[in-house]
């Protein structure tokens, strides 16, 4: 490319003595409005689906292993499974539901009783616990806050447990009478599907509700992020075939495929707001060739060939996208960094404060910068705004030299 | 003198809305040394300023021959854009550079490298040294057109087509820009093709014609 058709370039967006034309500054704010808009809903989008992930490894372990029946003599597994490699921590543990009834209140809560000597190495118990003083479960019951509120139920306080084992025992005309159990502690993970509705009891107290003999339900384990198909691999090569293991990303995958649909389907329509500051480029710059149609002949009539007419208005376009996409990016800087403050004088103006906040379970609104993602926005953009400047482009060196000339 | 142009029974044609070409330049023949001046004159519409398109190669003919430095004339081939410089009658300076970076263009485009004595020469020549950092928008109409000129001449051209370079201009800014013209093109032997209706200015070339009906001739009628 010639160095006149560099600095021409320049000079028709930025003519001397002036901070660039409207026509520049509408080009440069379009595009940096999609590429600002993209990069902001891209990072929060991001940011809660970090927090989604963390979440669900902090409630269920990074790996759990699994059988479709109760596991049996489980300690030679659990052996087995702590002396795996790159294993940080492992718990067993069992699930199911159970009738709750405190007074008049009943709920049917999902429950889960886990190791109380181990448990804490898996899930960050501590992080969970709304007591201070009490960071690891110990003999009695933990709460989720929703049943706390449906139950009326604060710490200290007793609530009644009717098993499956005790509904099984109605249908023989057997009158089992329910647990009493105390509530330890009420625990509020910030995962909603969990504190909405789940006990946390220790093991034993469980196996015996359930009737289970000592078995268990599977085991959750604690593995750095980086290993975990690693230990996957390695366990399933160990296991017998009833036992399995699963990732946390396995276990959720249809969530996170539509977590992903989701961010695809943001990034797609929001993509049309470069397109429609690439057309506003592209009629600009059209605008710009009618306009100029002498100085194009003329130029041509120096002896500027039709290739470097293209690079003088292709150029045009890349300059405006480059300027764009560099506002643009320091735009979503500035509005990621400030964008709890702005969300909180948003909603101050709209709904309820925490409203928001507590719909979300989020203190903080989450960001995550993804490179790739601010990679793709950018070589989007300029393929887009390319494109768009090569309609103007070619325009312009299709006009005839005499054309211009001539109307003089 | 050696022959710069030599123009041998040029044709040129237009077609019309009614389909039939109308003969806009009909067998024209003539030549020009290094050197020489030479003015067309003509009534408006005659093709005095098609004559000049065609010589520099921006407009495509129908029958003849065309010989610059002995050399054919081939429509739209740069190598007559760098040889050949135009002064047109609207000065078309582009209105974002300004005045020295108007003048410096066409030899950037032709890749020439200027040297900056010749410049301070040309622009002292025009007397334009006071408007070369000024905005092309604050000019009156006949600095404009010298720069326009200087513009021409940095290329260094061996032929200049102007087509009526005083239209825009009053009489008397006119007469001092042509006089500057006239002055500058002698003192660097620039030979230069002026299409221009003012008798007066006619005379001062080497060469007068007149254009009529397509034909060319060297008397007035």
């Amino acid at each position: 490319m010639q160095s006149w058709v560099v600095a021409l370039a320049f000079k028709y967006l930025f003519p001397k003595g002036r901070w660039g034309t409207f026509f520049t500054w509408v080009s440069i704010v379009g595009v940096s409005a999609g590429v600002a808009l993209l990069t902001v809903v891209l990072s929060i989008m991001n940011g809660f689906d970090k927090n989604i992930a963390e979440k669900l490894v902090q409630v269920n372990g990074s790996v759990k292993v699994l059988s479709n029946q109760p596991i049996r003599d489980y300690k030679g597994w659990l052996k087995m499974i702590q002396e795996t490699s790159h294993v940080d921590a492992v718990t067993p543990f069992i699930h199911g539901v159970a009738l709750v009834q405190k007074g008049n209140h009943v709920a049917f809560p999902k429950c889960l009783g886990v190791d109380p000597a181990s448990a804490h190495h898996v899930f960050p118990l501590d992080k969970f616990s709304t007591q201070k003083d009490c960071v690891q479960l110990k003999k009695d019951a933990w709460v989720s806050p929703q049943i706390a509120r449906d139950l009326n139920l604060a710490v200290g306080e007793t609530f009644d447990l009717y098993s499956p084992l005790s509904l099984e025992s109605i249908k023989n005309d057997e009158i089992i009478l329910p647990q009493e159990v105390c509530v330890e502690n009420i625990f509020q993970t910030g995962w909603g599907e969990v504190d909405r509705d789940t006990v946390i009891f220790p093991l034993e107290y469980l196996q015996e509700a359930y009737g289970l003999e000592g078995c268990i339900h599977g085991f959750s384990l604690k593995v750095d992020k980086e290993h975990i198909e690693e230990v996957c691999k390695a366990l399933n090569a160990q296991l017998p075939t009833k036992l399995r293991s699963y990732a946390w990303y396995e276990l959720n995958e249809d969530f996170l495929y539509v977590l992903k649909m989701e961010k695809s389907m943001c990034f797609f329509v929001l993509l049309f707001v470069i397109a429609i500051a690439a057309f506003s480029m592209s009629s600009g710059l059209t605008f710009s060739v009618v306009r100029k149609q002498r100085e194009i002949s003329l130029l041509r009539s120096w002896g500027a060939s039709r290739k470097a007419i293209v690079q003088l208005f292709c150029l045009q376009s890349v300059i405006l996208s480059f300027l764009g996409v560099c506002m643009g990016l320091g735009v979503a800087g500035i509005l990621l960094y400030y964008r709890n403050e702005i969300v909180h004088v948003l909603t101050g103006w709209f709904i309820p404060k925490n409203a928001l906040w507590n719909f979300y379970n989020v203190e903080k609104l989450p960001m995550a910068f993804s490179g790739t993602d601010v990679g793709a926005t950018v070589v989007l953009t300029f393929v887009i705004t390319f494109f768009a400047g090569l309609l103007p482009a070619f325009k312009a060196a299709k006009i005839p030299v005499m054309k211009g000339l001539r109307r003089e | 003198m050696s022959e710069l142009l030599s123009v041998q029974h040029l044709t040129k044609s237009f077609q019309t809305s009614s389909q039939q070409p109308v003969c806009i330049l009909n067998d024209i023949s003539f030549s020009l040394q290094a050197g020489e001046s030479m003015a067309v004159c003509g009534e408006s519409g005659s093709g005095k300023s098609t004559l000049l398109f065609v010589l520099g190669g921006l407009l495509p003919l129908d029958k003849g021959h065309i010989f610059f430095q002995q050399q054919p004339i081939v429509y739209n081939h740069l190598v007559a854009s760098s040889e050949i410089g135009y002064v047109f009658q609207h000065y078309q300076l582009i209105e974002e550079l300004n005045v020295e970076e108007n003048i410096y263009l066409p030899s950037r485009i032709q890749q020439k490298t200027v040297d900056r004595h010749f410049f301070n020469k040309i622009v002292d020549l025009l007397k334009i040294a006071s408007l070369l950092q000024r905005q092309t928008t604050h000019l009156s109409g006949g600095e404009c057109q010298r720069i326009a000129i200087a513009r021409t001449l940095l290329t260094q051209p061996k032929l200049i087509l102007a087509d009526e370079p005083t239209g825009s201009l009053d009489e008397a800014t006119g007469m001092r820009v042509m006089d500057l013209f006239f002055y500058v093109c002698q003192t660097l032997g620039t030979s230069f093709i002026l299409v221009t209706h003012n008798a007066v200015f006619a005379e001062k070339t080497n060469k007068v014609f007149y254009l009529k009906r397509g034909k060319m001739s060297d008397e007035k009628d």
